[in-house]
């Protein structure tokens, strides 16, 4: 909403602030928890009444998640997993978006329609049957048992985020390519391709996001110790009786980082991508 | 996810191009289908055949083999087996009220939030930031989390209550504090995406109609109900689809804060169909729970759709 009127700002600009204090610290301060936490003691974590600031600091979470809880393993399977489908899903997603935005083919409505519907089917509708499949072909605990069905789940959203950003391109652009001569593959690879780098940044955000956090297939999929993501190794942590919860936090900060990082970075893109159907046409 | 505003522009885009085919055109359309081969074999294998294939399951006694499983007859006795079932019903009953109590919440917190940081002048990048932190958020490190904030002995909400002398309060142990403890933890994670959506939205408005009502007088109430909300209905509408469709399938949340209990009490359909399927090895009883639970959602959505779009007309939509 815009205000031009400048009666009472001041006053406006106070309560403002207090509003944005209060939003940030009821987002904040479960978060402030968790890193806080990280950093207590083991016995600490479970002090009562709680240690509102760690003290002494410790990083013995940190050393047990890694050394006794093996998660570097985890965080390197999260990141073969995750990396391999993102760079699937942009390659053959691009080409696909490139497709359907610009070429005169028949019938890519009704496809792009399909696509859109399978990309808003509930997991739990695919994960038995996938289960069963990769039992056949022996499938289960390895990376492909993750990477195809992530490139598969992300690609319907990814191809239609990309392809709004094709269909922006002009079209003397492509012209001018096909004067010259140039094949389809060279058209889209050296003139869509880089006039089209925020929808494939949006497409990529998305795309990394999901697989970073994805929990129900790698849970059923990926079950075996060494192929196991991040999300499954921290729910697995420890047994039934006892909850570690200050390894699951230290494991957990070191697992927020590279999201967080690449979402504060590529934020602009996170909010286009969110908004893009409900602004485009 | 464009759902609303996409569908038509694409029909019309084809039929300007099929005006005119020539050797030219089929040349390029083949070329297209080149293109778009690999990522139709992908989608195809890994989305639309487990779902032929789930409810193939669904409709037939499957029995547990040595080897694997067979798949013998045709029958509807997964489906009336749930449908008298009152385990189902009850994660049905939980499933809905969870996604209409969650979303509901979130669209009106969310909404807030974004009209107070939509004035911001400074910093509203950085607050978007910041808002996004939990979305980015594993939702098992939420779940986590939380478990360790309603912790009943040494939990922090535990030593706040009883700092504040209200006593010493149920969060995980009861059933309807449960839910309410789950529900809560949830919109933790989410209001702020449903912000930052909303916030993107806002800053798209036209300011001039802002202008012409501050010059007549209006005041921000009605300014608020008369223009601001109608010109959001679009962005809205997409923040109602996203949430409904990821609040429908939850799974994550009970499965690490709660279990999906005490007892059945955060049973969700998804977590009963994983379940059914995973612990008690029931393939077909459990495909017919989570095709049940597809069914509903796209039923829902579509549902939304026609209410949002009879209500405003599909240009505003577009």
């Amino acid at each position: 909403m815009k205000f031009h009127s400048r009666t009472g700002w001041r006053k406006w600009i106070n309560l403002l602030n207090l509003a944005v204090v209060i939003i940030v610290l009821f987002v904040m301060l479960p978060i402030y928890w968790l890193v806080a936490s990280s950093f207590k003691t083991p016995v600490n974590v479970g002090a009562q009444p709680p240690q509102y600031f760690p003290n002494p600091i410790s990083f013995a979470n940190y050393n047990s998640a890694f050394v006794h809880y093996g998660f570097g393993r985890y965080f390197l399977n999260s990141v073969i997993v995750t990396v391999a489908s993102t760079m699937l899903v942009l390659s053959i997603g691009s080409l696909a978006g490139y497709a359907l935005g610009r070429l005169p083919m028949r019938g890519k409505s009704p496809l792009l329609v399909t696509l859109l519907i399978i990309s808003v089917f509930p997991e739990i509708a695919v994960v038995s049957p996938l289960y069963l499949l990769m039992h056949q072909i022996g499938w289960l605990g390895s990376y492909e048992a993750l990477i195809v069905p992530y490139t598969a789940f992300n690609l319907p959203f990814a191809i239609w985020i990309m392809r709004n950003y094709f269909l922006g391109i002009p079209r003397e652009m492509e012209e001018t390519g096909r004067i010259d001569g140039a094949s389809p593959l060279r058209t889209y690879w050296s003139i869509i391709l880089p006039q089209s780098l925020p929808g494939i940044f949006t497409a990529g955000v998305f795309t990394f996001t999901a697989c970073w956090t994805e929990f129900l297939m790698a849970l059923t999929l990926d079950n075996s110790n060494n192929y196991r993501t991040i999300p499954v190794g921290i729910a697995l942590f420890g047994s039934p009786n006892v909850v570690p919860y200050g390894t699951i936090f230290a494991a957990s900060v070191v697992a927020v980082v590279p999201i967080g990082i690449l979402v504060f970075v590529f934020r602009k893109f996170v909010v286009s991508g969110l908004t893009s159907g409900a602004v485009k046409g | 996810m464009a759902v609303v505003a996409e569908v038509a522009p694409v029909v019309a885009n084809t039929r300007n191009r099929n005006g005119r085919r020539d050797v030219h055109t089929s040349r390029q359309a083949r070329i297209g289908w080149m293109f778009s081969t690999p990522a139709l074999i992908f989608v195809g294998m890994v989305t639309i055949f487990p779902i032929v294939f789930s409810v193939a399951l669904s409709l037939s006694n499957v029995s547990v083999t040595g080897s694997g499983f067979a798949l013998q007859g045709f029958t509807f006795s997964n489906y009336s087996q749930l449908v008298h079932s009152s385990t189902w019903r009850y994660a049905l009953g939980f499933t809905v009220i969870y996604t209409v109590v969650t979303v509901l919440v979130e669209l009106v917190l969310g909404t807030a939030i974004a009209l107070a940081l939509e004035r911001l002048t400074k910093g509203r990048g950085l607050m978007m930031a910041l808002l996004l932190l939990p979305w980015s958020i594993i939702t098992v490190i939420s779940a986590e989390l939380w478990q360790y904030i309603y912790e009943g002995t040494y939990g922090v909400l535990q030593a706040i209550f009883q700092a504040l002398g209200l006593g010493a309060p149920v969060f995980l142990g009861s059933p309807t504090s449960a839910v309410v403890s789950m529900m809560v933890a949830d919109v933790w994670k989410t209001t702020p995406f449903v912000a930052v959506i909303v916030i993107a939205g806002l800053v798209m408005l036209p300011g001039d109609v802002y202008e012409a009502a501050a010059c007549d007088g209006a005041s921000a109430w009605t300014i608020f109900w008369k223009i601001t909300l109608p010109l959001l209905r679009p962005t809205i509408a997409i923040a109602v689809l996203f949430r409904i469709l990821q609040a429908f399938g939850v799974f994550d949340l009970p499965f690490v804060l709660t279990g999906g209990g005490p007892g059945t009490a955060t049973t969700s359909l998804a977590i009963l169909s994983y379940k059914v399927m995973f612990q008690n090895i029931d393939y077909g009883p459990g495909a017919a729970v989570a095709v049940s639970a597809t069914l509903l959602v796209v039923l829902g959505c579509l549902a939304f759709l026609r209410v949002f779009k009879a209500q405003v007309g599909r240009e505003e939509i577009q």
